[in-house]
């Protein structure tokens, strides 16, 4: 089929108004927020339902159409981008953005891909529920994308990775069929979970279009700090007494070294050092407590007391109103954006089992320097479930080209180090087109037979998000 | 010199806050509360005036329930001396709180009152200059600025179309304004300290006041929600729907 007579079957499907061909309003799909992929696209479509979503995907397997299929476009990975030959399409999931319901007396809610995270935030709240996926990009990003890729972000330390926070799913296969497993149950044990296949296939198996997530009751009281320590040993110490005194409760506990506080507050407005004196290492923490926010604040300045007394903690803030609590987010949240101005950077999303944290930043450290003795890492992330954001800004006043050149030394050193301490080199940002080569490269070959053949059995005709996560033959 | 800085305890500035079902009042109940901001401002000015040298006790009080105490533990932690709780379950409105604070004044001498220009839940804005009246002292409201020079405070004011200073004679009353300075945050160290710091409970019979309500509320309502807005097909379209829907051309 020509391509004009494609378009005509996409436009019969889901209305001229959703198939967009023209390059000014194609350009903002087909380039990440860094503008480290970019691609070409036959045509954006924007279907309404899920029946749209199987037209199109028939379609497409009968034309043997490439079908990229992409949410808020937030991904970091080159996921979402669809390939420079210009011959797939690009499937927006945004106007599938109904919430279909929502189940407080079971605590569940039941969205289309398409809803942004904040928003399911936000409408869970106001039934003082939440729902505790929760990243820097929430504003923008789609459940669907969310699910896609396994988003982590700050809440999974208590409550898991978007893998544990999806009771059902509903998705269209490549062949058009429709998956309905939009399952409400805690407990069901009646064959293979299917849904775990296609939360972090990164649309390469499927189009998520709908899910049923798990809510909790919303904690009656926050207490979020700053507190000021030596070293990552200090760190990861703190994290143990504070897990041990908190249990579940523990909510929160992010890392920041004081390169990355300086240029947070240097370059992201409102953002202001946190306290009084510089300190080598930051961790945000926060305590919930179900009964009430005294509750949390008392359990939280003892266990920071504790640290003062132990040397764990050299000083801390405690948030005393919604406000400050923003302040405190809003440098951790800052921390990736503020990297922006420094020049160019070097980022990785490795995760390691917590206890190992401060043996592989020592390494790690090592290694870049001896790669660019002037490079100014930027290692922060979430301490508390072992995954780090090592980044490395380059040196001030570099060549920035020169500067990202090294990456393809610095990387496999970064990658090496994770493995050898029993990590992963993609934590919870995903492959991609970014890591598929690597993870070809490195992952156990009958991990990647399996996955292949999972591939094949799904995708026979190969459509779904070609080049993305691994290759089917 | 003393100085004596009022902080209220208001639903959290971050808090969206909801109109209880009967319309009697907006939701109080399971809601966070916080310093209201302008207090803070206030609080924080306190301190560097002290440590400028220039203040030599900080007394925070509040007026309110009984768990006003902690927005007084706040101030504390911020760097205040020592807390006054004057403690009543009513709605307390602007004149029973300013003749409350009269009669704090009145025992405690302060050479300065800072008070913020109004809290964030009944943007009253009346209570610094009630008190400034009934005490017959100068008042300097809005203030982006303060120095103390000698006997006098010269404050910076923010008005409509620019600043004026004036000087003030003190005793005299500063409110403050939102960008006199940015408050500090408690730290931990001075958190422990405020616990041991010394705080008094009084109640409004102490200083003669009747806090019974002046006013009565009638009713209590959401704010009409923003009506979604239409694509519209041409200029003439635009200028149509301007001069005859929106009545401003």
């Amino acid at each position: 089929m020509n391509r004009e007579a494609l378009l005509q079957r996409l436009i019969a499907i889901c209305g001229s108004a959703n198939v967009l061909v023209d390059d000014a309003d194609t350009a903002p799909y087909l380039k990440e927020r860094r503008g480290r992929w970019t691609g070409k696209t036959m045509a954006v479509v924007r279907p309404g339902t899920t029946a749209e979503v199987s037209q199109i995907l028939k379609l497409a397997s009968e034309t043997g159409t490439p079908v990229v299929p992409q949410g808020g476009n937030t991904g970091l990975v080159g996921g979402q981008i669809p390939d420079s030959s210009g011959r797939a399409i690009v499937l927006s999931t945004s106007r599938l953005n109904r919430i279909r319901d929502l189940d407080t007396a079971g605590d569940t809610i039941t969205v289309e891909a398409g809803v942004v995270l904040q928003t399911i935030r936000e409408t869970v709240d106001r039934h003082d529920r939440l729902f505790p996926l929760s990243l820097a990009a929430q504003g923008t990003s789609q459940i669907g994308g969310n699910l896609s890729s396994n988003a982590g972000g700050t809440g999974a330390l208590t409550y898991g990775v978007a893998r544990d926070l999806c009771l059902g799913l509903e998705v269209v296969l490549p062949t058009g069929e429709i998956l309905d497993d939009l399952n409400r149950l805690k407990k069901d044990n009646t064959g293979y979970n299917l849904r775990n296949l296609f939360i972090g296939a990164e649309g390469t198996l499927g189009v998520i279009t709908a899910a049923v997530l798990k809510l909790f009751p919303k904690p009656a009281g926050v207490a979020t700090a700053v507190a000021g320590t030596s070293s990552p040993e200090k760190a990861h110490e703190l994290f143990r007494r504070a897990r041990q005194a908190a249990g579940p409760t523990l909510s929160a506990f992010e890392l920041m070294p004081r390169i990355g506080v300086e240029f947070t507050t240097l370059h992201i407005a409102g953002a202001r050092d946190p306290l009084a004196h510089p300190h080598p290492w930051y961790v945000l923490l926060e305590i919930s407590s179900g009964r009430s926010e005294a509750d949390a604040r008392t359990l939280l300045e003892t266990v920071l007391g504790d640290g003062l007394q132990t040397g764990t903690v050299e000083d801390a803030a405690i948030a005393d109103s919604g406000q400050q609590r923003n302040d405190f987010w809003r440098l951790r949240e800052g921390m990736s954006e503020s990297q922006i101005p420094e020049g160019g950077s070097i980022k990785h999303d490795i995760s390691v089992p917590v206890d190992r944290i401060p043996a592989f930043m020592a390494d790690a450290e090592k290694a870049v320097l001896a790669i660019t003795p002037e490079a100014r890492i930027v290692a922060f992330g979430h301490l508390g479930d072992g995954n780090l954001h090592y980044n490395i800004s380059q040196p001030a006043g570099a060549g920035k080209q020169t500067f990202l050149s090294l990456a393809d030394r610095i990387t496999p050193a970064i990658h090496d180090l994770a493995r050898r301490f029993g990590g992963s080199i993609s934590a919870e940002h995903g492959v991609g087109q970014m890591k598929r080569d690597e993870l070809a490269a490195t992952k156990s070959p009958v991990a990647l037979e399996l996955m292949r053949r999972i591939k094949r059995a799904l995708d026979p005709v190969g459509i779904m998000n070609p080049g993305k996560v691994i290759l089917s033959d | 010199m003393k100085v004596l800085v009022p902080v209220k305890r208001v639903v959290d500035y971050n808090v969206k806050v909801r109109v209880k079902a009967d319309g009697s009042g907006v939701e109080l109940a399971n809601v966070k509360m916080s310093m209201n901001p302008f207090d803070e401002i206030a609080v924080e000015e306190a301190i560097r005036l002290k440590e400028a040298g220039q203040a030599t006790e900080i007394v925070a009080v509040s007026i309110g329930p009984q768990q006003a105490q902690e927005t007084i533990r706040t101030a504390l932690a911020m760097g205040a001396d020592r807390g006054i709780l004057v403690k009543t379950d009513e709605l307390t409105e602007p004149l029973a709180v300013a003749k409350i604070l009269k009669g704090v004044v009145d025992e405690e001498q302060p050479g300065l009152v800072i008070l913020g220009k109004q809290a964030i839940d009944d943007d009253a804005n009346q209570t610094g200059q009630m008190l400034a009246a009934l005490l017959g002292w100068s008042q300097g409201t809005f203030a982006s600025k303060v120095e103390i020079e000698g006997e006098n405070a010269k404050v910076t004011r923010e008005i409509d179309g620019g600043l004026q200073t004036v000087s003030l004679a003190m005793p005299a009353i500063v409110t403050t304004d939102l960008r006199l300075n940015q408050p500090r945050y408690a730290s931990l160290p001075n958190i422990m300290k405020a616990k041991k710091k010394p705080l008094d409970e009084k109640t409004p019979s102490d200083y003669g006041v009747d806090v019974s309500p002046r006013l009565r509320v009638l009713k209590t309502e959401e704010p009409e929600g923003r009506k979604a807005g239409v694509k519209v097909g041409s200029v003439s379209e635009l200028v149509d729907k301007l001069k005859n829907e929106a009545g401003v051309l």
